[in-house]
């Protein structure tokens, strides 16, 4: 744990302020690069908290992965009279540049956290990541079993319903397809 | 109009739970706000995202501080990042669908399912 004034200050200001912006800003993808920021911040938080692999999986998760699914949710869900201006494909390049180059640096880091005994930095730093993730996967798969057991069947029932549910849109999407073809004929 | 002792006071003072606390709490309340002005579908998301990360720093806040000799909070805070992650995607992939019907991001709109 990183009790240090100074790195708090800097990565609250950071988090609060973008956590605003995002939700002030009228464009769309704006606020989804402040969403990234404070994402990334909000792992900032979980590090100097100790607690590094939640750190980790905070990056990857919610800095990485969330940001490309709501990124193509906007790009399939954009009209066709609204096209992007051309100076924001600059901006969408340098950004997929940083996020491609953080990616990298997270599997370096992954690799290094797998491999501790090659590496002496992780000893500087007094992360045991052997303890860590042996620890983890005690709470996961010993003391909290029947969480994850029933965890994973809620999400098994979810994609169940879900398909369920896109079968039956598709289908009401074709009736009324239908009826108004039959209207434009009468 | 600024008090330079103060904040040179502040930066030299040590960094309590109720300061990570109180961090939690504005993203909590920045997100609860978002989510009820917003009229972007996707903005509400971000907004509910915002929520789940105020929160999850409480959990870990609660785990380094009050004594995690278990790591219960950090598993928990795993289980929260995990459930998040995967309903976002089920609400995009709603919305997705819902937007091929109605052409609208407009939440206003999807009132009747």
């Amino acid at each position: 744990m990183i009790n240090n004034p100074i790195i708090f200050y800097i990565a609250s200001f950071i988090l609060i302020g973008f956590a605003l912006m995002s939700m002030l800003f009228k464009n769309i993808i704006y606020s989804l690069l402040c969403a990234i920021m404070v994402f990334f911040s909000a792992s900032i938080f979980f590090y100097i908290l100790g607690s590094e692999y939640n750190a980790i999986i905070q990056a990857a998760i919610y800095g990485l992965a969330v940001p490309i699914i709501i990124g193509l949710s906007i790009m399939f869900t954009t009209r066709k009279n609204k096209p992007y201006k051309e100076s924001l494909l600059s901006y969408i390049t340098i950004i997929s540049s940083i996020l491609f180059i953080m990616a990298l640096i997270y599997v370096i880091m992954i690799s290094l956290v797998m491999t501790p005994d090659s590496f002496r930095f992780m000893e500087l730093v007094q992360f045991n990541s052997y303890d860590v993730i042996s620890e983890f996967a005690r709470g996961i798969f010993i003391d909290y079993v029947w969480a994850f057991e029933l965890v994973s069947l809620l999400l098994t029932i979810i994609i169940a319903g879900f398909t369920l549910f896109s079968g039956r849109l598709k289908v009401e999407s074709g009736k009324l397809k239908k009826n108004k073809e039959n209207r434009t004929n009468v | 109009m600024f008090n330079i002792h103060l904040i040179i006071q502040s930066l030299n003072s040590s960094i309590t739970i109720y300061h990570y606390l109180f961090i939690g709490l504005i993203l909590f309340v920045i997100g609860i706000i978002g989510s009820m002005i917003s009229k972007n579908v996707i903005k509400v998301l971000i907004a509910i995202e915002f929520m789940l990360t105020g929160i999850n720093i409480n959990f870990i806040t609660f785990a380094s501080y009050c004594g995690n000799d278990r790591f219960d909070g950090f598993t928990i805070a795993l289980f929260y990042v995990g459930l998040g992650a995967v309903e976002l995607a089920v609400a995009l992939y709603i919305f997705y669908l819902m937007f091929q019907k109605k052409e609208s991001d407009n939440i206003e709109t999807y009132s009747e399912l």
